[in-house]
C-alpha cells in the first residue's frame, strides 16, 4: 500500500494547453509495443490506444467549438477495476499505481467492464509486426498475447530502470527527470502532460495539484462523483467567450 | 558518440541559451556495474541504452531529436531537450521515422528495371555497375554538351547534403529543381518582400499576447508545427495573462479548433480581411506603408464597409480585430496554408505580414524575429522550391524530348502534381529515370535505375532550419544505427545520398572542390569552421571536444547572434479578387495536411493509424462536408462520394460529415492514393492533388492548391470509415459533471 514515504505516482493535465495534435498517442504506441492499429481495427471498434485524445463538439457552423481532451489510465485510488478480476492480474501497487500482471491475466474483461473511463483494452487478436519492424519492439515491454487486456502503465518500465539506475549510482532521482516520465509526457510539445510524485510536496505535481484545487482553482478530475481517487488531475480549459464555468 | 541515458538526461541540465563546456566522455566504469536481479521487475529486460542526439528534417520540418538504441537497434525516437526548435516535444512524425528504418518494404540494393516501367521487375545490381550506369550516361550528356538534359528533381535540401547537391549539379551541368507537393514559395515570396528575408523568421509565439494567423495551421503542420506548439503552450498557460489566438480560415482546421476565435472568410479574401484592419489602424498608427498605400489612393477601398460583404464578416467584427491586435502588447499577425493558395496568395500574404509592420513588432520579444545568415559560408537552409509553372513547363520538356536523364530524390513528382500538368505521360518520355529512394513511392517505382539512399537515422547530414530559431544554428545528423542492410555486403546495401553523389562524381572524374572523401569528412572540415568562431553553446579547448560536443547536444547554436537591422519597406500593392477553376461547381474544395504530411507519412502505419484531430478518420480518404448539406442531400456517414472538378478529373472519397464545415466547402485530406510505396500505403485511398486545376498564383507560379471548385455526386456504395470516435463509448455528460470542463478564466 502507498504509504507517505513511498512515491505516489499521478499527472496533472492541462487542457488548455492541448491542442489535440495526437503525439502523446503515437509516443505511446512507440515506447509500449503497442500492435498496430490496422484499418480493420478500427472498423471494428477495437484499436488500441493507451492514450487517447478525444475531441467534443459545441455549437454548430458558424458558432462551432471543438474541445479535445488526452484520456488515458487514470490510476485510480479507488479503482473500480481491481476487485472484479478473479486473479490479481490487476492491482494496485506501493506507487499508487494500477498495475496490470499480464502473465496472470486470463482474460475475463471484468475489469474492462468496471472502468468508468473505458481505458482498458482487449487483445482480440494476437499481435503481429512485419519481421523487420520487430526491430524497434521495446525490449523492456511485454508484447501481449491475444486473449488479455492491458492499459496504461505510467510507462513503469520507465519508473523502474530510472529508480534503479538512479539507487546503483547512488543519485536522487530528480523530478522531472526525462527518463521517469511516461512517454507521453515527454512528446507532448505544448507541455500539457506534467509527471511527478504527489507524496512529494516540493515536486512540480504537487504544486499545480495544490494550485489548481484552490478556490477557483482550474482543477478537477473526471468523474469526480464516482469518488475513485484519481491520480490523475486535470486543469479546466479556459475559454473567455463562455459567461459561466460549465462544460461537456 | 555515444551518451547512457543518464549522463543525457544530466547534460540536458542546461536551458538552450547557456553555455556549457563539453568534453568528450568514453563510458564510465558504473555503467559496467552488473545489477542484482532480485530487484528487478517482470517487466524489465535489463541491457544498457544508449540515447544519440540527431536532428529530423522529414517533409521540410526540422526538429532536433535524441534516439534510444540498445543492441544496434533504435527504440525510442524523443525530442532533444535543448534543440532551439523544439525544446524536447516531437512530433508524431519524427516518432515514425523508426517504421521508416525498419520498414518491411525498403529498398537493400541497387535495382535495375528488368520488365517495362512501373511492373515493379527489378534485378539487383552492384553498387559499382549502378553508379558506373549513371555517371556514363552523365558523362556522355555532358561530353556532348548535352549536360542541361539532365534534371535533378530533389525535395528542398539544406545543409551540406544541400552543398554537395549544388556542387554535383554544378560539375555535372545538370539542372536541379527542387519540389515540394505543397510548395512554400508563395509563403517565402511574401516574407522576402515584407521582411527582405529568404529564411522564415522565427514567430516568438511564447512571449506572445495575441495572434492573428490566417489559414495557416501552425498546430498541426504548418512550417515548424512542433516548435508554434511547444510557443502554444506558453502562450496559453506560461504566463500570468493568457495569449489569445484569432484565427481566419475558409476551414475548420486543427489550429481553428483551438483558437479563442475562428473567423470564418471566404476562399481567397484573406488578404482583404488583413488590408482591412490595416486601414482601421490606419487611424491610430503611423507607418510609411501608409503614405504609399495614401498615395496610391487604394488604402480607404479596403474600409470594413467596403469589403465585409465580400469577405463574409461584417464590419464591427473586422474593427473589433482590429483593435484587439492594436491594443495587444505583443501582437503576431502570420499567414500561409490556404491563404496563400490562391491566385492572390502573394498579395493575400503580403498584407497579412505587413500588419506586423503597422504594430512594429519586428525584432521584439514576442514579435517576429528576423533570422541571422548561416555562420558557414556556401551552406544554407534549403532555397525556394521550383514552382508548380516551372515543373509544368518541364513536363513539356520531356515531352519534346530535352530530357535524357531525370534523377529524382525524396521528390514523388508522379504522385504530387496535378493531372491537368500531365506529369504521368510526360515521364514515360524520359529514356532514363534514376531514383536515390529508400522505399518505392510513385515516381521510384517507375525508376530505371535505383541507387537506395541510407534511411536519416543512418546517415550524416546537417540542419539549417528555413525557419530557424532567431539566431544562428546547426543542427548536426549523425547516424545512430549501423546500416540496416550492411549485412548485404559492402557492394550491396544502402549508401548515403551525399556519399552516392560524391562517388558518381568521382567516377565521372570531376572535383566538388569538398577536399574530402567522405560526406562526414565534408561535415567535419565545416564543423572547425564553427570551432573556430569559439562561440556558440559548445566551446571546448580541443576541436575533438568541440566536435564530440556538437554530436552530443545535436548541434550549434549561438543564442546571441540576432539580427538588428531593418529591412527595407517594400510596395504593398493591394489584394486583387481570388480566381477559381470552375464556375458552377457548388463547393469550393479543399485540400488539406493531416496527418500523413504531403504523402511523406502515407508508408508508416502509426502515421496511418493516428486520427486525424477533427474527423478522428484514419487510414483512408475521407470528405468533409457540412453535416446539414449532408443531411439535405441524403448524405450519410461512409457514403462513397465522387468529387468532380470542371477538370474533368474525378476521385472517390468516403463522406465524413461535421458540424463545423462551411456549407459552401468540402475539404479532403493530402496524403493518399498512392500507386505504390509499400504494403501500407499502395492502393489506398484517393490522392485530391490529382485533382486539382492548374491554377497559380499569379506574382510566383505556384500552384493555387485551395482554388478549385468542385461537384460532388453519390455513387451507392458505402464504406464503414475507420475513425477513433466511438471507438470506446462517449462519457456520460450531464449539466453537473462534464468531461472537458471550461472557464472563463476570471477565477485566475
Amino acid at each position: 500500500m502507498v504509504t507517505a514515504d513511498s512515491n505516489k505516482w499521478g499527472m496533472v493535465v492541462d487542457v488548455d494547453r492541448c491542442t489535440g495534435c495526437q503525439g502523446c498517442v503515437v509516443a505511446c504506441q512507440s515506447e509500449n509495443n503497442i500492435p498496430i492499429n490496422l484499418e480493420e481495427h478500427f472498423n471494428q471498434r477495437r484499436a488500441i490506444q493507451w492514450i487517447r485524445i478525444e475531441r467534443y463538439w459545441e455549437g454548430e457552423y458558424p458558432d462551432v467549438k471543438a474541445r479535445f481532451i488526452p484520456v488515458m489510465c487514470q490510476h485510480c485510488g479507488n479503482a473500480p477495476c481491481e476487485p472484479v478480476c478473479p486473479v490479481y492480474a490487476t492491482y494496485h501497487n506501493n506507487e499508487g499505481m494500477n498495475v496490470q500482471v499480464y502473465n496472470r491475466c486470463i482474460g475475463t474483461r471484468f475489469c474492462a467492464n468496471g472502468c468508468p473511463y473505458h481505458v482498458r483494452f482487449f487483445n482480440f487478436w494476437e499481435p503481429e509486426w512485419p519481421e523487420s519492424l520487430k526491430n524497434q519492439l521495446n525490449p523492456d515491454v511485454t508484447v501481449r498475447s491475444r486473449g488479455i487486456m492491458e492499459k496504461c502503465s505510467f510507462c513503469v518500465q520507465r519508473i523502474q530502470r530510472s529508480t534503479r539506475e538512479s539507487e546503483r549510482d547512488n543519485e536522487v532521482l530528480e523530478d522531472g527527470d526525462r527518463g521517469l516520465n511516461p512517454a507521453c509526457v515527454n512528446a507532448c510539445a505544448t507541455n500539457a502532460l506534467t509527471f511527478g510524485n504527489f507524496n512529494d510536496p516540493d515536486s512540480k505535481v504537487s504544486k499545480m495539484k495544490e494550485e489548481a484545487m484552490k478556490e477557483g482553482g482550474r482543477g478537477y478530475r473526471l468523474m469526480e462523483n464516482l469518488g475513485t481517487d484519481t491520480n490523475v488531475v486535470y486543469l479546466k480549459k479556459v475559454d473567455e467567450s463562455v459567461e459561466v464555468t460549465h462544460g461537456h | 558518440m555515444a551518451l547512457t541515458r543518464r549522463q543525457f538526461l544530466t547534460l540536458m541540465g542546461g536551458s538552450a541559451g547557456a553555455a556549457v563546456l563539453f568534453q568528450a566522455c568514453g563510458l564510465p566504469e558504473k555503467e559496467l556495474l552488473i545489477d542484482s536481479p532480485a530487484a528487478m521487475p517482470e517487466d524489465l529486460v535489463s541491457g544498457i541504452d544508449n540515447w544519440y542526439a540527431t536532428a529530423s528534417q522529414q517533409g521540410g520540418v526540422s526538429e532536433g531529436i535524441v534516439v534510444r538504441v540498445m543492441e544496434g537497434r533504435a527504440k525510442k525516437v524523443e525530442g532533444n531537450p535543448d534543440y532551439p526548435l523544439n525544446l524536447g516535444g516531437h512530433s508524431a512524425l519524427s516518432e515514425a521515422s523508426l517504421q521508416g528504418l525498419y520498414h518491411p518494404d525498403r529498398i537493400s540494393a541497387p535495382l535495375v528495371r528488368t520488365g517495362p516501367r512501373g511492373s515493379g521487375e527489378y534485378r539487383e545490381i552492384s553498387w559499382e555497375d549502378a553508379v558506373a550506369r549513371l555517371s556514363t550516361q552523365l558523362s556522355d550528356l555532358k561530353n556532348s554538351n548535352e549536360g542541361n538534359k539532365a534534371v535533378f528533381v530533389s525535395n528542398p535540401v539544406g545543409g551540406h547534403a544541400g552543398l554537395v547537391l549544388d556542387r554535383f549539379v554544378g560539375a555535372t551541368g545538370a539542372r536541379h529543381m527542387a519540389y515540394e507537393a505543397v510548395e512554400n514559395n508563395v509563403l517565402r515570396n511574401a516574407l522576402k518582400e515584407v521582411f527582405g528575408t529568404d529564411s522564415i523568421p522565427e514567430f516568438d509565439i511564447d512571449n506572445s499576447d495575441f495572434i492573428l494567423s490566417f489559414g495557416a495551421d501552425f498546430l498541426s503542420s504548418w512550417v515548424s508545427p512542433t516548435r508554434y506548439a511547444r510557443g502554444y503552450g506558453e502562450f496559453r498557460q506560461g504566463h500570468e495573462h493568457r495569449g489569445k489566438l484569432i484565427h481566419v480560415d475558409s476551414r475548420f482546421s486543427m489550429t481553428a479548433a483551438n483558437a479563442d476565435q475562428w473567423i470564418h472568410v471566404n476562399p481567397g479574401t484573406e488578404g482583404l480581411l488583413a488590408m482591412s484592419i490595416m486601414q482601421v489602424l490606419s487611424a491610430t498608427h503611423s507607418d510609411p506603408i501608409y503614405e504609399q498605400l495614401d498615395s496610391d489612393g487604394i488604402l480607404d477601398t479596403y474600409s470594413p464597409a467596403n469589403v465585409a460583404d465580400v469577405v463574409g464578416v461584417s464590419p464591427d467584427v473586422i474593427t473589433k480585430i482590429a483593435e484587439d491586435f492594436s491594443h495587444s502588447e505583443h501582437p503576431i499577425a502570420l499567414g500561409g496554408g490556404s491563404a496563400g493558395a490562391h491566385t492572390n496568395g502573394t498579395q493575400n500574404l503580403k498584407a497579412i505580414y505587413s500588419l506586423n509592420r503597422v504594430v512594429s513588432n519586428l525584432g521584439k520579444k514576442g514579435g517576429v524575429l528576423l533570422n541571422p545568415e548561416p555562420p558557414i559560408d556556401g551552406v544554407s537552409a534549403a532555397k525556394a522550391t521550383s514552382t508548380f509553372s516551372e515543373f509544368h513547363r518541364l513536363s513539356e520538356e520531356m515531352k519534346a524530348g530535352n530530357v535524357s536523364v531525370l534523377m529524382v530524390r525524396d521528390a514523388d513528382i508522379y504522385y504530387g502534381m496535378t493531372d491537368t500538368a500531365d506529369m504521368k505521360s510526360a515521364l514515360d518520355s524520359v529514356p532514363l529515370i534514376v531514383s536515390f529512394g529508400g522505399m518505392m513511392d510513385d515516381t521510384t517505382s517507375i525508376a530505371d535505375l535505383i541507387l537506395p539512399q541510407h534511411h536519416f537515422l543512418e546517415d550524416w547530414g546537417t540542419d539549417v532550419p528555413v525557419a530557424g530559431p532567431g539566431y544562428e544554428m546547426v543542427g548536426f545528423q549523425q547516424p545512430v544505427v549501423r546500416p540496416f542492410f550492411e549485412h548485404r555486403g559492402g557492394n550491396l546495401g544502402t549508401k548515403g545520398f551525399a556519399d552516392i553523389l560524391m562517388t558518381t562524381a568521382q567516377v565521372m572524374g570531376e572535383d566538388l572542390g569538398l577536399s574530402a572523401d567522405t560526406f562526414k569528412e565534408v561535415i567535419r572540415n565545416d564543423a572547425r569552421k564553427l570551432y573556430e568562431l569559439n562561440r556558440g553553446q559548445v566551446v571546448s579547448g580541443s576541436f575533438e571536444g568541440f566536435w564530440n560536443g556538437v554530436l552530443q547536444r545535436g548541434g550549434w547554436w549561438d543564442t546571441g547572434s540576432k539580427v538588428t537591422k531593418e529591412p527595407a519597406i517594400k510596395r504593398l500593392d493591394g489584394v486583387d479578387r481570388a480566381e477559381f477553376g470552375g464556375s458552377n461547381q457548388e463547393f469550393y474544395l479543399q485540400p488539406f495536411i493531416s496527418t500523413l504530411g504531403d504523402g511523406v507519412g502515407a508508408s508508416l502505419p502509426w502515421l496511418q493509424a493516428m486520427p486525424d484531430a477533427i474527423s478522428t478518420a484514419t487510414w483512408q480518404t475521407w470528405v468533409e462536408i457540412n453535416h446539414k448539406v449532408a443531411e439535405e442531400k441524403g448524405i450519410s456517414e461512409g457514403d462513397v462520394l465522387e468529387i468532380r472538378p470542371s477538370n474533368g478529373r474525378v476521385i472517390r472519397a468516403l463522406a465524413m460529415p461535421n458540424p463545423a464545415v462551411p456549407p459552401d466547402i468540402i475539404g479532403i485530406p493530402i496524403g493518399q492514393g498512392h500507386r505504390d510505396g509499400g504494403r501500407y500505403s499502395a492502393g489506398r485511398g484517393s490522392n485530391v492533388l490529382s485533382v486539382l486545376d492548374p491554377q497559380v498564383d499569379s506574382d510566383t507560379g505556384s500552384l493555387a492548391w485551395a482554388a478549385t471548385r468542385a461537384n460532388i455526386t453519390m455513387t451507392g456504395e458505402w464504406i464503414r470509415v475507420p475513425k477513433f470516435e466511438n471507438t470506446v463509448p462517449e462519457f456520460p455528460r450531464d449539466e453537473h459533471h462534464h468531461i472537458i470542463e471550461i472557464t472563463s478564466g476570471d477565477g485566475h
